[in-house]
């Protein structure tokens, strides 16, 4: 018997940056329980992004310490006790601000990557 | 701002949506719950992931360290054993250390009690062409305090051993003759009354004022609230006092109780010339060539001490243009106040040193001794340790655990250390007293937070610097090899570094006893040495008769009824009298002296140490007369000056001992003296002193009030120093004896240094060879658990138990040979470092025996320690043996 130790795989050791912005844009939504926030993106991006518990519920808590989402226990559709967690204005406009900031790093990226490609071509 | 119930809530909700979601999909509950877990990983880890993001980083620090601590404290309590063997290791090792960096503050750091940046000081002192240090006169002390920049203020102070009181109930006592602005600028206070001022330095012989201090008050008059305005006898001078110091304050002469203060313009009152041959007090003051203060104090904020001594040289030359062309090559030096001429720092200061390295030594084997156990530890925890990495910690974090145990051990090894000091240091201060009896004693050796703070600042030095390898070796634990207990190729990398440990505590270990014998040896040589004189059955009663208020003339009629009744007592063959004694240790005064036919080079300074002595000097102390005779009683002040000298002084000078006889020698400006005769050499000061010139004068040419009576008789020395004693009583019983012993007694001053040494470096060997001893014993059970499978193996295949023991035997001496070797090495560089603090005596620094002595109790004492687990190891039950895994 051999023990694995369960330090993150580099595929889901996303950036928190990175993270945050994927969790404000999934509650743009709506609101979602932490559960359903992770099936959501992995589902979205079919199966490439597997988001941990361990990753996403720190998330959840700094994107609360900011304040840019608001919690509140409620029940889901299968009247299961959860906590789920809503975008405030704030955290709208970190969502736009991030978002801007990734597609700039994302254009960039590719234009070293492909420089022959006409800027917008794969838009 | 954390809600770690709610956070559980929401983790428990999560789990439960998961495993629904995994029934819904055809799963059974068990398989569901269990795959929901181990998706979702690691609970803890996430809600501490969880809990950091509202917490500061430092705060997180201090959780972890605080969790650390606590874990620290209960896996300590597990195994006492461990801990206990830690901290009293430590305690040992920083108790040493403390004592002797306590001593070193005492003297070098904060030198002068009750007085803030004492160390800070600076002393000022004449330099002769030959490196004599002198003090400078009182009009030469004036010159630099109203001319000089550099110091903010600038006093001066001479210690003196005033007579307080006058018969059967006087004693000497230590005070300083100082100046006006002496308390000021140290910024001592008054706790009664008023210290000394500026105005009380205006006219010679115009201020009979005294300020005691605050035990003398306490002590001898009993805490007297009126004591201000009463008067005090002080060299049977009346003297009034004008206040009590600060209880804190002791004065500035290292290591003795000042107990009065007077202003330096009584001093010719109160009996004291500083060396000049003025008649008048205002004369002696206004003697340039007298020899009264070094100058003392602080140096201006911004004023190195190379700008101060430039200024100095300055002053030098303007100075030399006012005095006398003899004096005309002395220069103006300036020094840190522990390096004050003559002081006691500077005197102590080899044996400081070597106290000091020793301390290290053993700090190092305490130190080796703690890397060795934690190692131990770390092993037998390893199993431990892969759980925690298992669980997610870094091998950062597991170091830092062991870490924080080593310091949760460091902080309580500290305080014991410290404790430890505390009571060895009243030990030490008491053997300096009886020493230094009957003046008193006062050394600032209190152990406070600088002290506590030192050693706890060692300790966890220590803990972290001797923990941190083997820390980071048992974090380097691979999980495979631990559960499938293959731990050979870890073991033997962790086994040589345990072994070089070892090996080095026994090199430390070897050099302290070598050293420790070398010391030894040097204390008996000493002892056995022949020093010039014979001082067995021979008497010393030292009186003063100044203090019962006698004069020169009754002086010397006293002193002349003395030596007539003590010859012609029961069982004495000779009596004498002497000023000084030799084997003193300190040297007395060296008196400036001219040489007929003699011219003094350029720089030269012709100064030797003297003695004054009465008639059958020689004989008494069976001291070789190598021409011509000694003193009688003939030699008196109605006829011509004579003197006798040693031998040195006859071949230097002379060129040999034949050609003295009849030549004349000059004391300071006083009149030739003719040479009558020539003595053999004789240790005057310290064993281990090289042959000097030195030369006597005739007693009642020379009269002094403090006398030495020396009787030589048969029969026990004690009975003899009591029929001594009766007959000063029977002359004066009024007349306090300031000393009473057989000669011998006497010269242990010389001693003291010697055996100081050889004590300590006793202790600290015992020291380190128990920690060597623990640490190979530690060593080898190690190895002999580690090797139970082998051992248990080879029995059962037919090995003899002796067999099993010798090769275990023949590992831990192999290392004991290992560090033997670097231990001798290491000792022949510790023997020379001895030799050149002028430490050793009659002895050379490759000694054999020494080296051999040390090494038998250093090997032994890893045989023993080998011994024992070995021993056990033989006696294992093959059969269990086989069993352990």
């Amino acid at each position: 018997m051999t023990l694995h130790s369960s330090r993150p795989d580099a595929r889901t050791d996303l950036l928190h940056g990175t993270l945050d912005m994927l969790i404000l844009q999934t509650l743009q939504w709506g609101e979602q329980h932490g559960y359903a926030i992770g099936q959501t993106i992995r589902a979205q991006s079919s199966d490439v992004l597997q988001v941990e518990a361990g990753s996403l519920y720190p998330a959840l808590q700094r994107l609360s310490k900011k304040g840019w989402v608001v919690s509140k226990w409620g029940q889901t559709e299968a009247n299961q006790r959860a906590k789920f967690y809503r975008l405030t204005p704030e955290g709208k406009k970190q969502l736009l601000r991030e978002e801007s900031r990734w597609t700039e790093l994302v254009n960039a990226i590719s234009r070293v990557m492909k420089p022959a490609t006409a800027p917008g071509a794969d838009d | 701002m954390f809600d770690k119930d709610d956070f559980d809530e929401e983790v428990r909700a999560h789990l439960k949506i998961a495993a629904d979601e995994k029934i819904a999909n055809g799963a059974d509950e068990k398989t569901a719950r269990l795959a929901s877990l181990k998706e979702f990983g690691n609970v803890t880890l996430t809600t501490d992931a969880a809990r950091r993001v509202w917490s500061p980083w430092w705060l997180d620090a201090l959780h972890d360290q605080w969790s650390d601590v606590r874990y620290a404290v209960r896996a300590l309590a597990k195994n006492p054993v461990f801990a206990l063997a830690v901290v009293s290791v430590l305690a040992l090792g920083i108790g040493l250390n403390a004592a002797v960096f306590t001593m070193l503050k005492g003297i070098a750091l904060s030198p002068i009690a009750g007085v803030d940046h004492a160390a800070r000081l600076s002393v000022v002192f004449a330099e002769t062409g030959n490196g004599r240090q002198l003090r400078l006169s009182y009009p030469d002390y004036q010159y630099l305090r109203d001319h000089d920049q550099a110091f903010s203020g600038l006093f001066g102070t001479s210690p003196f051993m005033p007579n307080l009181g006058r018969g059967r109930t006087s004693r000497q006592a230590w005070g300083e003759l100082v100046s006006g602005n002496y308390f000021q600028t140290l910024g001592v206070r008054a706790e009664r009354g008023r210290t000394l001022l500026p105005a009380d330095e205006v006219a010679v012989g115009g201020h009979p004022v005294v300020v005691m201090s605050d035990s003398l008050w306490r002590r001898d008059f009993g805490a007297d609230p009126d004591i201000v305005g009463k008067t005090i006898e002080i060299n049977n001078f009346p003297l009034t006092v004008v206040g009590v110091a600060d209880a804190s304050f002791h004065g500035t002469t290292v290591v003795y109780d000042v107990e009065v203060y007077v202003p330096i313009m009584m001093a010719p009152q109160l009996g004291f010339s500083f060396g000049s041959q003025a008649k008048t007090p205002a004369g002696i003051l206004a003697d340039r060539r007298a020899a009264v203060f070094y100058p003392q104090g602080y140096l201006r904020p911004g004023t190195s001490s190379a700008n101060a001594a430039a200024q100095l040289g300055a002053l030098s030359s303007s100075l030399a243009s006012e005095r006398s062309l003899a004096d005309a090559d002395q220069q103006l030096r300036i020094v840190p106040f522990w390096r004050t001429p003559q002081g006691a720092p500077i005197i102590m200061l080899p044996m400081l040193a070597v106290l000091s390295a020793m301390g290290l030594f053993v700090l190092m084997i305490a130190c080796g001794n703690i890397a060795g156990l934690v190692l131990v530890r770390g092993v037998s925890r390893s199993g431990e340790i892969a759980l925690r990495l298992a669980l997610g910690a870094t091998r950062a974090r597991i170091v830092r655990l062991l870490i924080v145990e080593n310091l949760v051990l460091a902080l309580p090894g500290a305080l014991l250390g410290v404790l430890l000091a505390q009571q060895g240091i009243p030990v030490l201060v008491r053997y300096i007293e009886t020493l230094a009896a009957p003046q008193r004693v006062y050394l600032n050796l209190g152990v406070d937070g600088l002290v506590i703070g030192f050693a706890v600042l060692v300790a966890c030095g220590s803990a972290m610097v001797f923990g941190f390898v083997p820390a980071l070796q048992s974090s380097r634990v691979d999980l495979v090899t631990i559960i499938n207990q293959d731990a050979a190729p870890r073991g033997a990398a962790r086994g040589r570094v345990r072994s070089g440990l070892v090996v080095a505590q026994v090199a430390v270990s070897l050099v302290l006893l070598v050293g420790a014998g070398l010391a030894t040896r040097s204390v008996d040589a000493a002892r056995r040495a022949y020093p010039g004189f014979d001082s067995t059955h021979v008497t010393a009663i030292t009186v003063d008769v100044k203090q019962n208020a006698y004069d020169d003339a009754r002086g010397r009629v006293f002193y002349r009824q003395l030596l007539d009744t003590a010859r012609t007592d029961t069982g004495v063959e000779s009596a004498t009298l002497a000023a000084f004694m030799p084997l003193g240790f300190l040297d007395t005064a060296s008196r400036r002296v001219a040489i007929e036919g003699y011219e003094p080079r350029r720089g030269e300074d012709l100064a030797f140490m003297s003695n004054t002595i009465g008639p059958d000097y020689f004989r008494t102390l069976r001291i070789d007369v190598r021409t011509g005779r000694e003193f009688t009683v003939r030699d008196d002040d109605t006829v011509a000056p004579v003197a006798i000298v040693n031998e040195t002084l006859a071949q230097r000078y002379w060129g040999g001992a034949a050609q003295a006889i009849g030549k004349r020698i000059r004391i300071g400006d006083t009149e030739w003296r003719t040479v009558v005769g020539v003595a053999a050499d004789v240790k005057y000061a310290r064993i281990n002193e090289s042959p000097r010139p030195y030369f006597y004068v005739p007693f009642l040419q020379s009269y002094r009030s403090a006398m030495t009576l020396h009787t030589r008789g048969s029969g026990s020395v004690d009975a003899l120093v009591d029929r001594a004693r009766a007959r000063v009583a029977a002359l004066d019983p009024d007349l306090p004896i300031v000393k009473a012993r057989p000669m011998a007694e006497s010269s242990r001053g010389a001693m003291m240094l010697f055996d100081l040494t050889a004590t300590m470096l006793f202790i600290f060997g015992v020291a380190g060879m128990t920690l060597v001893a623990m640490g190979t014993y530690g060593l080898v059970s190690y190895t002999v658990k580690q090797r139970t499978h082998e051992i248990g193996i080879r029995l059962a295949l037919g090995a003899t138990r002796p067999s099993v023991v010798r090769n275990l035997l023949g590992r831990g001496l192999r290392l004991g040979a290992v560090g033997a070797a670097l231990g001798v090495a290491a000792a022949f560089g510790a023997g020379r470092l001895l030799a050149s603090a002028s430490l050793l005596f009659g002895v050379s620094a490759t000694d054999t025996g020494a080296f051999i002595r040390a090494l038998t109790l250093v090997l032994g004492a890893v045989l023993i320690a080998t011994l024992v687990p070995a021993w056990r190891a033989a006696r294992t039950n093959p059969l269990q043996a086989l069993r352990h895994q």
